[in-house]
């Protein structure tokens, strides 16, 4: 049988996947598991947008014109800052600089918790507007992409607040920062999730 | 005065491309070349923050490449529908 050379931190992959022959792995490889998990479940929700929008096409361009696309915008930013955040505490911890580490920290959860509340208060105006899951086909879909993503939000600011609690705790330090890392990836997925949701659900027309 | 760093101007360049994307899609009703503008625009933002926010560009090259191919296929389906 043959048997190929194996990854050193799981024993799982071949050579061409080993860290020595493919490069580091940012994190560890469970949280990339999870995260290609993640893209292959997005990836799904993408794939129905398009064969939606090619089978109701006027229902797809008249949908963004009735959302609010200024808290669409102003969510775009927040993701955004939250990544630019969680990549600055990542630099701190290299440095060993733990404060400015946990500072970054509580600004990306920040944003993940403004993220949440402007996402909530879209929901309730969207309600007000009279829309909902089974408006439009569109709607359907755009409930769908976002409370999907409100969801991940949600969670990985829980984590946040866990690697908080965990850096505090004297855990992370400039030689070992991988649970740290695994979830900055982890972020930075979601954060890619909503640059490609965005411009589906409140740009095209 | 305080230092303005790598991440700081690529931040500064996603939000820009965000508010151009947006009024692209708010001053001009559906067209062909507006659809590839963003869908061009939506990659490159996904690259930056895969290269630089991930930090994938120094790290594993099998995980870059599946990231950026991602990345680059449902932008890629955004000019597909838009030919249709």
């Amino acid at each position: 049988m043959k048997s190929y050379p194996i990854n050193s931190s799981l024993g799982i992959f071949p050579k061409s996947w080993s860290e020595k022959s493919a490069g580091k792995v940012p994190g560890n490889i469970p949280i990339w598991v999870g995260i290609l998990s993640e893209l292959t479940e997005f990836g799904i929700f993408f794939v129905a947008y398009f064969v939606a929008k090619f089978y109701y096409p006027d229902v797809f361009s008249q949908g963004p014109q009735q959302l609010n696309t200024s808290l669409g915008v102003i969510n775009t930013i927040v993701l955004l800052s939250s990544s630019y955040f969680m990549a600055k505490a990542m630099s701190f911890i290299r440095l060993d600089n733990l404060k400015k580490c946990e500072r970054h920290l509580w600004l990306a959860l920040g944003c993940g918790g403004l993220y949440l509340i402007i996402k909530t208060w879209e929901f309730y105006w969207n309600n007000l507007q009279g829309f909902s899951t089974d408006t439009s086909e569109f709607f359907t879909l755009y409930y769908f992409m976002t409370f999907n993503h409100f969801l991940h939000v949600g969670w990985a600011s829980c984590a946040i607040l866990w690697v908080i609690f965990r850096l505090r705790s004297g855990a992370y330090s400039a030689k070992d920062n991988s649970g740290l890392e695994a979830l900055a990836v982890y972020w930075h997925m979601i954060d890619l999730m909503w640059i490609l949701i965005f411009p589906l659900l409140y740009v095209l027309r | 005065m305080k230092y303005v760093g790598k991440l700081e101007c690529l931040l500064i360049a996603l939000i820009a491309i965000t508010l151009f994307n947006t009024l692209l899609g708010e001053r001009f009703s559906s067209s062909t070349l507006v659809s590839i503008l963003i869908a061009l625009t939506v990659t490159y933002k996904g690259f930056v923050v895969i290269d630089h926010f991930m930090e994938l560009k120094e790290a594993n090259k099998n995980l870059r490449f599946l990231m950026k191919l991602y990345l680059t296929v449902f932008p890629s389906l955004i000019i597909i529908s838009a030919l249709y």
